[in-house]
């Protein structure tokens, strides 16, 4: 029976899925019994047979070529309706409210008590028994939103929890770790391109750093403006050789860039790396059908200082 | 419990580590709301590994691709649907799993009639597993060696079912746990153990002679 047992979990056992008390008597039973030992070796060394062939890995030209085709089909495809029905939407949500009377006498309601509860907190408590504020008063324009309003039941004790937006201030070196991540923070969501234009040119200095370099991949293939796309790219330029997401991002960025100036700084950092098999396809549709005279000229001569493939 | 360590996808363990650098959720959400820069830093996140597993279980890249293109575009649309009940890992792991099922389930019917022959011992063996891929190798024998054994696994492969393929599969090259694989795959981490156990008996069945 033990012995039927191990072998029914020697599988999971290899594929370290046994529980911790099952593990420890299935390897108590193994350093007794001689076959179970035996079919556990065997089965070692049927799954190193099979471990070590088919670990196939998509090629960087297949991976690119993928992102790209896909890039193209989300142009046309769109979205299901799920989150529109989600998203805020005014005047439908004043419709809804116009036709549910209900509806709107509970939302009137709600305002009422909040009101009120408002009116508890300025007006209403006695003297010589202090409010429990366990902040001090914000500034009317700092606070963003009332998270809940609550009332102690039989006190007129009121429990607001409301967030605030303040202004803070911090100063390190480039390699403090909250500076960076800051930095990081502000080249991906800031509105003025100026402060993302500024976070991109300091991170640029410290591309060694893989979040780094993952922000300037996005900087380049996502920000608005031409200039801190041109800021990240030349961040990015001297992992081109080595890193394969660098260079399908400039790659991409010289293929689909709206900005000749992007698109042209693109074309001189792939020099090096010309000869790649995902360079050298990109150069050739560019060398054929490319709509700038400058690219297409470019990229033919590119083209023409390589060996021939046969 | 090494082997499994050995086992360990890198992709995997790097599309961990971003999922940690760039919250995901916020993507989704952005993505949710119709920014498709969003949903494309999202598909950077997990697409060398779906394109991977399409590659394992298709065979050859132009379906690979394929499966890839349908699996993300079919997220872009569903992407409203998504209510964070399960993590986007699982999610997206449902959707190209169940392509990749439909692509075996087609494969299995057209194999009927392929070029399926048997050799001296009574073994199947396909026909097109035994041309040879033309690529030039410092060691011929080492090679030829190394293009039977494959030939021979994915053979093997070939003759489990798409379910216990699909298991095997998340496992064994993907190092996925089967309770994962449970999720992904709309069934309990008991019903995947059983399917594991079952691909595992059948392949060493098949594989006897090499070891």
């Amino acid at each position: 029976m033990k012995c039927e047992w191990v072998r029914e979990n020697i599988t999971l056992h290899v594929y370290g899925e046994l529980a911790d008390d099952a593990r420890h008597e299935l390897e108590q039973h193994v350093a007794r019994c001689a076959d179970c030992a035996a079919e556990l070796k065997a089965e070692q060394e049927f799954h190193a047979l099979l471990g070590e062939e088919r670990e196939a890995r998509p090629t960087p030209n297949l991976l690119a070529a993928s992102r790209m085709k896909l890039q193209e089909a989300l142009e046309t495809a769109e979205q299901g309706g799920f989150w529109r029905r989600l998203a805020f939407d005014p005047a439908n949500w004043l419709r809804q409210v116009n036709f549910s009377p209900a509806l709107a006498s509970a939302i009137l309601m709600v305002g009422f008590a909040g009101g009120l509860g408002a009116s508890y907190e300025v007006f209403g408590h006695q003297p010589g028994t202090p409010a429990t504020t366990k902040a001090p008063a914000p500034a009317e324009a700092s606070i963003t939103g009332i998270q809940s309003i609550t009332q102690e039941p039989g006190s007129n004790q009121i429990d607001i929890k409301y967030n605030t937006v303040s202004t803070l201030e911090t100063q390190g070196s480039l390699n403090d770790q909250r500076i960076q991540q800051l930095l990081l923070f502000a080249a991906r969501n800031n509105y003025n391109s100026g402060v993302r234009m500024d976070s991109v040119d300091l991170l640029t200095k410290k591309p060694d750093v893989l979040q780094v370099r993952d922000a300037l991949i996005y900087a380049l293939q996502y920000d608005t403006n031409p200039g801190v796309r041109l800021k990240a790219l030349d961040g990015l330029g001297g992992f081109v050789k080595d890193d394969v997401q660098v260079r399908d991002a400039v790659l991409q960025a010289l293929v689909s860039d709206s900005n000749p100036g992007v698109r042209t700084e693109a074309m001189r950092l792939i020099e090096p790396v010309k000869a790649d098999g995902s360079v050298r396809g990109v150069l050739m549709t560019l060398a054929a059908k490319d709509q700038s005279q400058y690219i297409k000229s470019q990229a033919r001569t590119m083209l023409a200082q390589l060996p021939e493939i046969d | 419990v090494e082997r499994v360590s050995e086992n360990r996808d890198p992709t995997r363990d790097r599309m961990a580590g971003q999922a940690h650098r760039i919250d995901d959720t916020i993507l989704i959400r952005e993505a949710q709301h119709g920014n498709r820069a969003a949903f494309e830093e999202l598909v950077r996140h997990y697409d060398q590994a779906v394109l991977r597993l399409a590659l394992h279980l298709t065979g050859t890249e132009q379906d690979a691709q394929d499966v890839y293109q349908d699996a993300f575009l079919k997220a872009y649309k569903n992407i409203g649907s998504f209510r964070f009940e399960c993590s986007f890992y699982t999610w997206i792991y449902r959707i190209v799993t169940n392509l990749c099922l439909d692509h075996l389930r087609k494969k299995n019917v057209r194999k009927e009639d392929a070029p399926v022959v048997k050799d001296c011992d009574g073994g199947e063996y396909d026909l097109l597993d035994q041309v040879p891929d033309g690529r030039a190798g410092a060691n011929p024998e080492r090679d030829l060696m190394r293009r039977q054994l494959g030939a021979r696994i994915s053979g093997a492969l070939e003759r489990l079912t798409p379910r216990e393929r699909m298991v095997f599969e998340l496992k064994h090259y993907h190092g996925l746990k089967l309770r994962t694989v449970g999720e992904i795959l709309h069934t309990t981490e008991e019903t995947a153990k059983n399917t594991l156990f079952r691909a595992t008996q059948k392949l060493r069945g098949q594989l006897a002679d090499m070891r």
